[in-house]
């Protein structure tokens, strides 16, 4: 079962924060630090739609990862649960905030010891767009 | 006890005067109020005094009645059985949870870091539990490296056997179900988002439950420490 749920959008069109127009753009990306033992991370980030059209984040990958998958954490009746969705609606104009406690890239198998301070670079693809930044790793924003 | 004497009730030296009837009713009326706030004011003093203080929680509930924890199968992340008597002597925060779980877990135990940093001297008393569902990848040791992480006082719990985790879960109120993943090793698990807390005497005190925030946790925390 797959579920699609459209995402917190908050439609900032135009808006004076950052947002570049005409593209897809990432910010404050970071990596929450890995406790010792923990065989995946977390990865969070605010994606802007600076086009003219929706977009539908599906894919991201990095070279420091053995797999990324889109999660989202939800508590439902006091259960804590991830869901795989997968996928992040994007309206035009609007954005997305992956942030801890809701959706999130789950980052499986580092390929490389990744203490705080280092950079990951991710690639995040969007339909037809793709956007790359660097990840910051750090225990807390 | 010896009655207290009522002074007699002094009687006016001049005559009634006539055109205080009105008066004299409202008297009436205003002893009544009195006789009736009297009467308020004992049976509030009676319960305050009947029952013991009560700690109201911002960000949980406590049990009327604490409920002792059974005898559990548990495993510390020293290798060693959990038993009864590590429970005894401090409160615990119980967190259900897994370590191979990168968003929530992590992020909550870094909030309780946070709390148990702002506790000071009182943090001592207190020892925070990570309570694995997920012993099947979380070994003791596994436990005690990630949890030690947060603090010197957060440590791990588990149950390596199906049915004593079933059971340990049971008598703290956790639920959880394990969900499958893309691949065999991917999988992922439900769980109780609230935290158990376990008073001194090894008996369920209360629950805390989600969203948490630092500073009504801390409060909280504070108080119950505080408490006998």
């Amino acid at each position: 079962m797959k579920r699609l749920i459209p995402l917190l959008l908050l439609g900032v069109a135009g808006s004076a924060c950052g947002a570049e127009t005409g593209r897809l753009s990432a910010h404050d990306a970071w990596i929450r630090e890995a406790p010792p033992g923990a065989t995946a991370m977390a990865g969070y980030v605010v994606l802007r739609n600076g086009t003219g059209s929706a977009l539908r984040c599906d894919a991201a990958s990095s070279p420091d990862f053995g797999a990324i998958e889109l999660h989202r954490t939800v508590i439902e009746d006091g259960q804590s649960r991830m869901l795989r969705d997968q996928v992040i609606e994007l309206p035009a104009g609007g954005e997305a905030r992956l942030q801890p406690g809701g959706l999130h890239l789950m980052l499986f198998r580092p390929q490389r010891p990744l203490p705080t301070g280092s950079l990951a670079e991710l690639t995040i693809r969007c339909g037809s767009q793709t956007v790359t930044t660097r990840f910051r790793i750090q225990p807390q924003p | 006890m010896r009655p207290v004497p009522v002074p007699r009730q002094t009687v006016p030296s001049q005559p009634p005067d006539p055109v205080s009837a009105d008066d004299s009713a409202s008297r009436k009326i205003l002893l009544v109020f009195a006789g009736a706030l009297a009467l308020i004011l004992g049976l509030v003093a009676a319960l305050q005094l009947g029952t013991p203080a009560r700690i109201e929680l911002s960000s949980g509930t406590l049990l009327k009645t604490p409920r002792p924890l059974p005898e559990l199968r548990l495993l510390g992340d020293d290798g060693a059985a959990y038993e009864r008597q590590r429970w005894e002597g401090h409160w615990t925060l119980v967190f259900p949870g897994f370590t191979s779980c990168p968003d929530i877990c992590p992020t909550t135990l870094a909030l309780l870091k946070a709390v148990d940093a702002r506790l000071g001297e009182r943090a001592a008393r207190l020892q925070v539990l990570l309570f694995s569902v997920d012993p099947e990848r979380d070994t003791p040791e596994r436990l005690r490296d990630y949890t030690r992480y947060f603090g010197p006082r957060f440590a791990g719990i588990t149950a390596p056997q199906p049915d004593d985790l079933k059971q340990a879960a049971q008598a703290l109120g956790v639920a959880y179900a394990k969900v499958p993943g893309a691949t065999p090793d991917s999988y992922t698990m439900d769980h109780s988002a609230a935290l158990i807390l376990v008073n001194p005497r090894g008996e369920i005190a209360g629950y805390l439950t989600p969203p948490f925030q630092v500073d009504a946790l801390v409060a909280d925390l504070e108080r119950l420490l505080d408490s006998p």
